[in-house]
């Protein structure tokens, strides 16, 4: 009979042992099916059977994924290096395209429209479905022409007053107008790297988009910068649907409402962020969060 | 290749939890030895027995910070998630509950005090009796529910939780018998008031027991059953009935 000590040592759940010897046939049969409900009743992004190879068909990235992002909800997208969470992020926006030898398969679709449609303009679509990425990249301009970029090339705005309005409605929602008002001319480069980031949201924020990815957001911040990115994403969710890929199991676990599990390019789980954190279902799952992989 | 092991990448982490579980092993050993030694004070009318284990009391209650606080700063390095945060709340109720218990065995050998060192009349072997035979059963309540936390045997979990229904039937028997006595003898009605107290102490010890039986199976399912009835648990659990 173990002690109570024993079984910390080999683990609450016998399941997570992964026999060496059948270690092919259990992965072969370990992920048959995605664990919780893939879908949202009120999705805006629907993702079906989504196969993604690299290197022309060498490498299969992501294997047969079904997920929808529901509008209003922030999913997080978890999982250990190469398991796939960016390459499917990338997808949804179509910045794969640049990448030689990216093949997609399935659907991918923003409400109605069909993300991979070949008369889509993808320079349309990524004003729909803007993106922030893990290092704050601001153009090398002033902080006000970062923000009124976008606007002005999908002419969003009638004329200087319209413009102006845009640039500081995007800065108040994205936190950072009150520290910047006095020096819109100044370069944004010269920020803070948390202040940058919220630049970036705020030119992502600029063009009016649907959906907004975020690839690894605060991964460069400051737990200051981080805290107040983080309240961001949730003052945002109130008016656009936002999927953030993060390897902060903390972070996922305080901004999302779903939170999405990928493993080796299968979407191993995805279930309530409540659910996933506490209880996950998957012992793969269970295994990554707790820190069990080595 | 990347295997799945069963500790953690972060050694230190299971070598923090296993700290605590070994505290808690140790607490539970000691309650139940606690509430052994108080009842064997009484058996002997010895108040010097009972002296002791009064003051080995602390001993308990120092295991319970010292364990708080290995627990305190573990959720404060770790950030614990999923059975890793399950385990480590349900150690810490399970410290708390151990605690309590080896206060309940103080009340015991306090009933022993009382009786052997004051110069009333001493009560007859009978109406001890029953404290004897219930202090043996809540005891081995508190024995199956830390086996069970051991192993994370949910199905003998579930049995303290019927022993603490039947538990509870022994306790209205118990004072309905007691009366019986006061009736018979008035010179019983002297120690009434201290027994009815130590076979209360009885009922709370095994009521921790239960309680432990309760946070294994949260440990082990996720789900939190206090305060569902057996059947309600059962249909919950799908636990088969007990042979």
């Amino acid at each position: 009979m173990n002690t109570l000590s024993e079984t910390i040592e080999t683990g609450p759940d016998a399941n997570l042992i992964v026999p060496q010897e059948n270690e092919g046939a259990f992965r072969e049969q370990q992920f048959e099916d995605t664990v919780g409900d893939v879908t949202h009743p009120n999705p805006r992004i629907s993702c079906r059977e989504v196969d993604v190879y690299y290197d022309h068909g060498a490498v299969h990235a992501i294997k047969n994924v079904t997920l929808d992002i529901g509008t209003g909800e922030v999913l997080a997208m978890i999982g250990p290096s190469g398991c796939g969470k960016s390459t499917i992020l990338r997808c949804l926006n179509r910045m794969n395209d640049s990448i030689d030898g990216c093949q997609v398969s399935g659907s991918i679709r923003l409400d109605e429209l069909d993300i991979y449609d070949k008369n889509l303009d993808v320079v349309l679509l990524r004003a729909q479905i803007g993106m922030v990425f893990q290092k704050p990249n601001p153009f090398p301009k002033s902080i006000y022409d970062n923000v009124a970029y976008g606007p002005k090339i999908h002419g969003l705005a009638k004329d200087k007053t319209d413009l102006d309005e845009i640039v500081q409605t995007s800065l108040e929602r994205a936190a950072l107008w009150e520290e910047v008002k006095d020096r819109l001319g100044q370069p944004g480069t010269g920020l803070s790297g948390g202040q940058q980031q919220r630049l970036c949201i705020a030119r992502a924020i600029a063009v009016s988009p649907e959906v907004i990815l975020m690839d690894e957001p605060c991964s460069a911040l400051d737990p200051i910068a981080t805290a107040k990115v983080e309240e961001l994403i949730d003052e945002l969710r109130q008016q656009y649907t936002i999927a953030i890929v993060t390897h902060s199991m903390q972070q996922a676990a305080r901004v999302s409402q779903r939170t999405a599990y990928f493993h080796l390019g299968h979407l191993v789980e995805v279930n309530t962020t409540d659910k996933v954190f506490t209880n996950p279902q998957h012992h793969l799952t269970e295994a990554y969060i707790t820190g069990r992989f080595g | 290749m990347e295997t799945i092991g069963t500790s953690h990448t972060v050694h230190r982490f299971d070598y923090e939890l296993n700290e605590i579980a070994k505290l808690v092993d140790k607490m539970g050993a000691l309650a139940v030895e606690q509430l052994r030694r108080a009842v064997k004070s009484l058996k002997k009318e010895d108040p010097t027995r009972a002296h002791k284990v009064i003051n080995r009391d602390r001993k308990l209650n120092d295991l319970d910070v010292e364990a708080d606080e290995k627990i305190i700063q573990l959720i404060a390095k770790r950030a614990p998630m999923a059975s890793d945060l399950r385990q480590i709340i349900t150690l810490g109720k399970v410290v708390t509950d151990l605690e309590r218990t080896g206060d309940e065995a103080r009340k015991i050998a306090k009933l022993c005090v009382r009786i052997y060192e004051s110069d009333h009349h001493i009560p007859s072997e009978h109406i001890l009796r029953d404290i004897y035979s219930m202090s043996k059963y809540v005891n081995q309540m508190l024995k199956l529910a830390m086996d069970a936390f051991s192993n994370l045997n949910v199905q003998q979990a579930f049995g303290v939780l019927l022993m603490d229904e039947e538990l509870e039937e022994q306790f209205d028997a118990t004072l309905r018998h007691l009366s019986t006595f006061v009736m018979q003898d008035s010179r019983n009605v002297g120690h009434f008031v201290d027994i009815v107290l130590g076979i209360r102490a009885l009922e709370r010890f095994g009521g921790h027991a239960k309680n432990i039986a309760g946070h294994v199976i949260f440990l082990a399912t996720a789900h939190d059953v206090r305060h569902l009835d057996a059947d309600e648990i059962q249909s919950l659990l799908n636990i088969e009935d007990s042979p």
